[in-house]
């Protein structure tokens, strides 16, 4: 095939913008993809994406894969083959196996982009390639892509926003995720990810590594060590975690093969995640007609994946027709270099350097910058993004214009409550889940909305767990309200004490458990207990005349303490303000005929 | 290793059943999913033993990327089953070594 304009090899994020820019422009293109199905890694990302709503932030990452494909697809002058690989660069050609009919087809296009992604990094340790321990992307294949449970207790390596979205993914999928272990003194990712993570109880374990995986045929537990200064294991430390499956999400290296083997420079750069083509500021590798973008040109995300294969698509047009829209490239250009100036882009901005790229940070904001309590007694949010990261979907979704994150995208929201309505649409819409809603009322209680993507989903009137920030429960909270959003990140508003607004980040819903029994005697279970406690009945005594609890053979041995333990939880009164209840006799259970055959000891009668 | 039948975020689209072969015992995937994936729908993780030590290996990247997932397929080996759709009567079996030719 002689006539191709562009040849694009791999049909993610970066090598769809690529293919979308060009075939805008008329060009003949081609899309090679390895896949089942194209859209690279963006078909497994629930999450909501960050970023600006330009580049399609807010929107999760499998809905951005088909907008991107049905964008590209109504181009009749561009195609994409799955199931196919690229086998190698040669100068005669570039040969493409179809995999389904196990041909080759050699192809000659005028450019080639390169956007062939990445590799999963590798940790060692012992045992390391026992069945059921994956790396973090295949987890997301298997779970997101095709509903299947990777396995039920996970142990994460890694805190990176890898590690951390993959384990928020996990929870929401129903598996228990039992530690997510860094084996720096610092969390990698973003501080929200990692919020949505501690609140749902995982433990995050800092300058910890795992040392071994246990089983023979298949991972049955792993065994982690805590590391000392100079990141070798503490002896002594090392403790047994049970689980069947080990994550680890410890970065990802650049796909470069094929760029190296048709001629392309190729440079160590530890922070874009190991070997890079050296590339200009418009993509081109350091072979003339040969572009690179997205992961493949250095480990980013999928943000700055799509604009720089738009910015690549941009500048094979105007090698190949001599001209391009000079405007929408400058355009993107500050786009990207904005998102990449921010304080989480240190580190993308010190490896681009090392390939020739200068990057400024430009001043930014952070930390508390808003004042909520001025606004007592008001519907408002609580914004909880105090670090700088790029990011505006709350700006831009904010109906009356009350937030505002500003000219530069990495700073944090600034909200003016005067203007705020309440309606919580930046709730919904911020991919970190850190915005709340809060509404104190004059009875010492406040509504609390909390962002909700899990299931079973609570209804009006449900009692629910109250969590804290680090997954702890706080207390049970009644379901006042629940708006359920079409971007599936519900806002459940629960009343609970106003002392505790500050606590409370996320609910859990009570598993109603009909064989939990409080009362062994009487077989009366906690729900029983808790629906008579809904009904009206809050003192010990109403509900042992109503339930029977207490008054079985054990005489509340067993039972009393549970009761006024739940009793505690749901009308938020501590146990020792409570009244026990009166204590009857016989204390133990006696027979009529022994009270027939009594006497007293000291008896005048017989 | 179980399917996910409800989900907070995502809804899956289980169209038509194939019946493939594992081992020679019967398996049950849906169309569309992978060889890798329809296996451990099935409680099937060790996919391979390798050629020195015969260890067994599974799924390590489930994007075609670390070929950790070569299996034998209707006589076929090296298969990277992780980007390779299940088909109806298909014959699947783990690897053992470098494979042969003509299995």
């Amino acid at each position: 095939m002689d006539n191709l304009d562009l040849l694009v090899v791999g049909g993610g994020p970066a090598g769809l913008c690529g293919a979308i820019e060009a075939a805008r422009s008329g060009l003949n293109v081609l899309v090679v993809d390895e896949g089942v199905v194209p859209g690279g890694q963006l078909v497994k990302q629930t999450h909501k994406f960050f970023g600006s709503e330009e580049f399609y932030a807010s929107v999760r990452g499998m809905k951005i894969a088909t907008k991107l494909l049905d964008d590209l697809g109504s181009y009749e002058n561009a195609r994409i083959v799955t199931e196919s690989s690229v086998l190698a660069i040669y100068e005669e050609g570039i040969p493409v196996l179809d995999r389904r009919s196990d041909s080759v087809t050699l192809y000659r296009p005028s450019s080639i982009l390169f956007a062939t992604g990445a590799s999963e990094k590798f940790l060692q340790f012992d045992n390391n390639d026992l069945p059921g321990v994956y790396g973090a992307g295949a987890v997301q294949t298997l779970m997101n892509q095709y509903g299947i449970l990777p396995g039920n207790t996970v142990l994460m390596i890694g805190s990176g926003n890898i590690g951390l979205i993959v384990s928020y993914q996990l929870l929401q999928a129903g598996v228990e995720v039992k530690a997510i272990i860094e084996a720096s003194g610092r969390i990698g990712g973003y501080e929200v990810h990692a919020e949505k993570v501690k609140r749902s109880g995982v433990p995050i374990l800092l300058k910890h590594t795992i040392t071994k995986a246990l089983g023979r045929d298949s991972v049955i537990g792993a065994v982690i060590s805590a590391l000392d200064e100079k990141w070798k294991p503490v002896p002594g430390t090392e403790r047994e975690i049970v689980v069947d499956t080990i994550c680890i999400a410890v970065g990802l290296s650049p796909s470069v093969e094929l760029i190296a083997q048709a001629g392309g420079e190729i440079k160590y750069v530890a922070e874009l995640g190991g070997y890079v083509p050296v590339r200009d500021y418009n993509q081109k590798s350091t072979v003339g007609n040969i572009y690179v973008a997205g992961d493949a040109s250095g480990i980013e995300e999928a943000t700055t994946a799509m604009i720089e294969g738009r910015i690549a698509g941009l500048n094979i047009v105007k090698d190949i027709t001599g001209s391009c829209d000079i405007d929408r490239l400058n355009s993107l250009h500050q786009n990207l270099d904005k998102f990449r100036s921010g304080p989480t882009s240190s580190k993308t901005r010190t490896g681009l350097k090392k390939i020739g790229s200068t990057i400024t940070e430009i001043e930014y904001t952070e930390g508390e910058v808003n004042r909520p309590e001025s606004f007592r007694g008001k519907l408002r949010p609580l914004i909880e993004c105090y670090e700088a990261i790029p990011c505006n979907p709350c700006e831009t979704s904010c109906p009356t214009g009350a937030i505002k994150v500003g000219k530069n995208i990495n700073n944090v929201p600034v909200i003016d409550y005067s203007l705020c309505t309440g309606c919580g649409i930046c709730a919904t819409k911020c991919p970190g889940l850190a915005i709340f809603m809060c509404q104190e009322r004059d009875d010492g209680t406040a509504l609390l909305g909390i962002p909700y993507e899990f299931l079973p989903l609570p209804s009006r009137g449900d009692s629910v767990f109250a969590f804290g920030r680090n997954g702890e429960v706080v207390c049970s909270a009644d379901v006042e309200r629940v708006v359920k959003s079409p971007n599936k990140t519900n806002l459940i508003y629960i009343r609970v004490p106003e002392e505790l607004v500050g606590r409370i980040r996320h609910l859990g819903t009570v598993v109603s458990r009909s064989r939990d029994l409080v009362c062994r005697c009487e077989e009366v279970t906690v729900e029983q207990v808790r629906k008579a406690i809904r009904d009206g009945y809050k003192d010990f005594e109403e509900l042992r005349r109503y339930l029977r609890i207490s008054m079985g053979p054990c005489g509340g041995r067993t039972c009393r303490l549970n009761t006024l333990m739940i009793l505690s939880r749901e009308i938020g009164i501590p146990v020792e303000e409570l009244s026990p209840g009166m204590m009857r006799p016989p204390a133990i259970p006696v027979t009529f005929g022994s009270i027939e055959r009594s006497g007293a000891e000291n008896s005048d009668e017989e | 290793m179980e399917r996910i039948l409800d989900h907070p975020v995502l809804t899956f689209e289980r169209d038509k059943k194939v019946v493939f072969f594992f081992e020679d015992l019967e398996m049950e995937a849906y169309e569309g999913e992978t060889i890798a994936a329809a296996l451990h729908a099935n409680g099937i993780r060790d996919l391979r033993r390798t050629p020195r030590e015969e260890r067994p290996q599974g799924l390590f990247c489930a994007i075609g990327k670390c070929s950790s997932c070569l299996m034998e397929v209707d006589g076929k080996p090296n298969v990277r089953t992780c980007i390779t759709p299940v088909r109806s009567g298909m014959r699947v079996r783990r690897q053992k070594g470098r494979g042969e030719i003509g299995g």
